[in-house]
């Protein structure tokens, strides 16, 4: 099974509560995780504010770090392989790097004329 | 008099630990030096432990102490240590920052030490250096008593209390736990911790002092304490009013004033105080330092040696004005943001409500926002004034609506643990800062045409973290629509000191003038230099006739000298009044005297 680590910016409180809003993608991200657990497979988050010496001690990770700094986050962290930076991976990545199958997930179709058009929101196509 | 000294109600039967607390400058190490010296005499062997940042329990006693275990030679049986809260928590930072300090890039580095620099830091660091105490660890298991300078909050205790703040992260390291900026550098075992909160919980083990003026705002803080702790097993707690006015036999106005004003709040306490086991400590003329003065704090009496008493009144060292020299200097620029800044019951809203009447009064537009409750506001304005717009901001709604809106949007995903953190992160005083920010954010920009004076100012840690992580500006760009290059955040106006004037607002007390050093700094960290420095209920500036409060005057002037010389560009001194400045024309005397001519009482 593949270990997948999740390195995050530096949030007072990795709620999101210290900021002026609560991003959505943290909150979705959150219950992603759950879901994966409850398949079985745990992920581990690192926050960059409560335990910086884990982000130095993953040469890859140190190495993004001097390179792209906080800005850059997150990362994922497939079995010490950098899978994905700059934002929060979906369910069904998390669920093809775990190697279990996620359940049909809603379609959710890009809408016409929504804000930033077909790959709003920093999503890719 | 030839009286035996009494032991007052609060040191009765006294536990093994006492824990006083309570507002910056009500005078809680006087009281715990009096109470460890009153239970060493008595025969006991005793710890006294100091977390004030301004300890000067080494100079009370004539000895240099600091963080290690010190016998204090003039009293048998007693011994003191004194744990300075900011060395505390920068060793603390260390233990967090250093290991990656050189690897990862300085801006990285600086931004971690700034989510580890807010108040809850320092507190759990504290916390953290005297848990050994509260154990059976070595070296205090001889002591009778163990008596603390302090007490830790309900929101310190709760957060070591949350299962979800530690079973992943100290054992496994696998965090979604919350609050762990404050938590992560704790660096003992978990069973520690908790025998530590074990222990203040237990009330054969545990006695709260809760220590108090016969002030409002002293009061109805200890009240809220009170409940806090109490609902965490707290429960056998004491009452201490410190420094309450005597019956003034000069026949001085102010005095008489002061007393009446004081035996008021002490007739109406809150319900939750009332019941309490409570004891009374006069207003005494000297500074607590050396045994002697110690000896007569828990005693009555108050009136002071005819030999400290100054023949004439107290004359205010030069460089100080009155708050009409601000109003004029604020005036000739038109417009602007005016902030007051300081802890509470300093008396921010009564300066902000001075000045905006007395910029009203010359004609100029104003708009007056305050976190006061509305109640006070009108009896504070007691009607309106020509060119004086008021609106107000009410704190608790603000804090729920946020705290609302995050549970909803956050909450709905977490499991039961997960909640409990995030509830007590809603909890923590930096949410109410945020959420009150976030409200009145959208009147700094206002400032630009006229003038906007606010009774309140964020601290320069939330301005950071909330600059520092970008949100902040980002939510301003989506907000205002995205004009890039033009656009100015409300932190670059609050940076601007052509725009912004942050008015410091303290006492002419130790600690309090101590406790708005630390903001004055903390906000230099954001880029914000205090304009003013205002020191409010100034008795060397007020008219009195009467012995006690002539020598409390005289004791003002270290204080008043050390904001000229240490901290402020601008002084203003207000002085203390026989009765609280109620209604436009009371403001508008406060305002327009200088400081040489007091205001009437």
């Amino acid at each position: 099974m593949s270990t997948i680590e999740v390195y995050e910016p530096a949030m007072c409180c990795s709620t999101g509560v210290c900021g002026p809003d609560v991003p959505q993608d943290l909150v979705s991200f959150s219950a992603d995780l759950d879901w994966l657990r409850g398949q079985g497979t745990e992920v581990a988050r690192h926050n960059l504010a409560g335990e910086p010496s884990r982000f130095t001690e993953q040469p890859a990770v140190l190495a993004f770090m001097q390179v792209s700094g906080s800005e850059g986050l997150p990362l994922v962290l497939v079995d010490g392989v950098i899978a994905m930076t700059g934002r929060y991976p979906s369910r069904d990545e998390l669920a093809r790097w775990a190697g279990v199958t996620a359940r049909p997930a809603l379609a959710v179709l890009p809408m016409a004329g929504a804000a930033g058009g077909c790959c709003g929101g920093g999503g890719s196509c | 008099m030839l009286t035996a000294p009494t032991t007052p109600g609060f040191l009765a039967d006294a536990p093994r630990y006492l824990f006083l607390t309570g507002k910056g400058g009500v005078g809680k190490t006087s009281i715990a030096c009096a109470a460890a010296v009153t239970l060493a005499r008595a025969g006991r062997s005793v710890l006294l432990v100091s977390t004030d940042p301004a300890s000067n329990v080494g100079q009370v006693f004539g000895l240099t102490i600091g963080n290690t275990l010190t016998a204090v030679p003039a009293v048998p049986g007693l011994s003191a240590l004194e744990i300075d809260p900011d060395q505390a928590a920068t060793a603390y930072r260390e233990r967090i920052v250093a290991p990656v300090r050189g690897l990862l890039p300085e801006a990285e580095v600086a931004l971690i030490a700034e989510q580890l620099s807010g108040a809850c830091t320092t507190e759990i660091a504290s916390f953290n250096e005297f848990t050994a105490l509260l154990t059976d660890e070595g070296a205090v298991a001889g002591f009778d008593h163990v008596v603390f300078d302090t007490a830790p909050t309900g929101h310190t205790i709760r957060l070591l209390q949350l299962p979800a703040s530690w079973t992943d992260f100290l054992q496994t390291g696998k965090g979604d736990a919350s609050c762990l900026g404050p938590l992560a550098g704790l660096d003992r075992q978990r069973h520690v911790y908790a025998d530590a909160v074990a222990a203040l919980a237990d009330p054969d083990l545990t006695r709260l002092v809760l220590v108090t003026r016969a002030h409002r705002a002293a009061v109805d803080e200890v009240a809220r304490t009170h409940t806090e702790l109490a609902a965490l097993g707290m429960v056998r707690q004491h009452l201490v009013v410190n420094a309450v006015m005597p019956r003034p036999r000069s026949g001085d106005r102010l005095a008489q004033a002061v007393f009446d004003r004081e035996q008021a709040v002490l007739a109406t306490l809150p319900a939750e105080l009332a019941g309490l086991p409570r004891d009374v400590l006069e207003l005494k003329a000297a500074t607590m330092v050396g045994l002697d003065a110690l000896a007569l704090l828990l005693q009555p009496g108050g009136e002071p040696e005819p030999s400290t008493v100054p023949a004439a009144p107290v004359e205010l060292p030069a460089g100080t004005v009155g708050l009409s020299a601000l109003v004029d200097e604020l005036a000739a620029q038109g417009h602007g943001l005016v902030m007051t800044m300081g802890k509470g019951g300093v008396g921010k809203t009564t300066v902000a409500a001075a000045l905006a009447v007395a910029l009203a009064d010359r004609g100029l537009p104003v708009h007056l926002t305050t976190t006061d409750p509305a109640a006070h506001l009108n009896q504070t304005l007691g009607g309106t004034t020509a060119n004086l717009e008021v609106s107000r901001i009410d704190p608790a709604v603000e804090t729920e609506r946020y705290r609302q809106a995050v549970l909803q949007r956050r909450g709905a995903a977490l499991d039961e643990a997960g909640r409990a953190s995030l509830e007590e992160d809603l909890r923590s005083p930096c949410t109410e800062e945020i959420a009150v920010f976030q409200a009145f954010s959208k009147v700094v920009n206002e400032g630009r045409r006229r003038f906007v004076v606010i009774d309140t100012a964020p601290t320069g840690h939330t301005l950071l973290l909330l600059d520092a992580t970008g949100s902040y500006h980002r939510d301003v760009v989506r907000q205002l629509g995205s004009t890039a290059g033009t656009l100015t955040t409300p932190m670059m106006r609050l940076q601007d000191p052509a725009h912004t004037k942050v008015l410091v607002v303290t006492l002419p007390e130790a600690t309090p003038v101590l406790e708005a050093e630390d903001l004055a700094g903390d906000l230099r960290r954001a880029g914000i230099e205090p304009w003013a420095w205002v020191i409010n209920t100034s008795l060397a500036a007020a008219r009195t006739t009467d012995p006690l409060l002539l020598a409390r005057a005289a004791n003002e002037r270290p204080q008043i000298a050390r904001v000229l010389t240490d901290d402020a560009e601008r002084c203003a001194i207000v002085p203390m009044l026989a009765h609280e400045p109620v209604g436009v024309d009371a403001l508008r005397a406060l305002a327009s005297t200088g400081a040489s001519e007091p205001v009437p009482v």
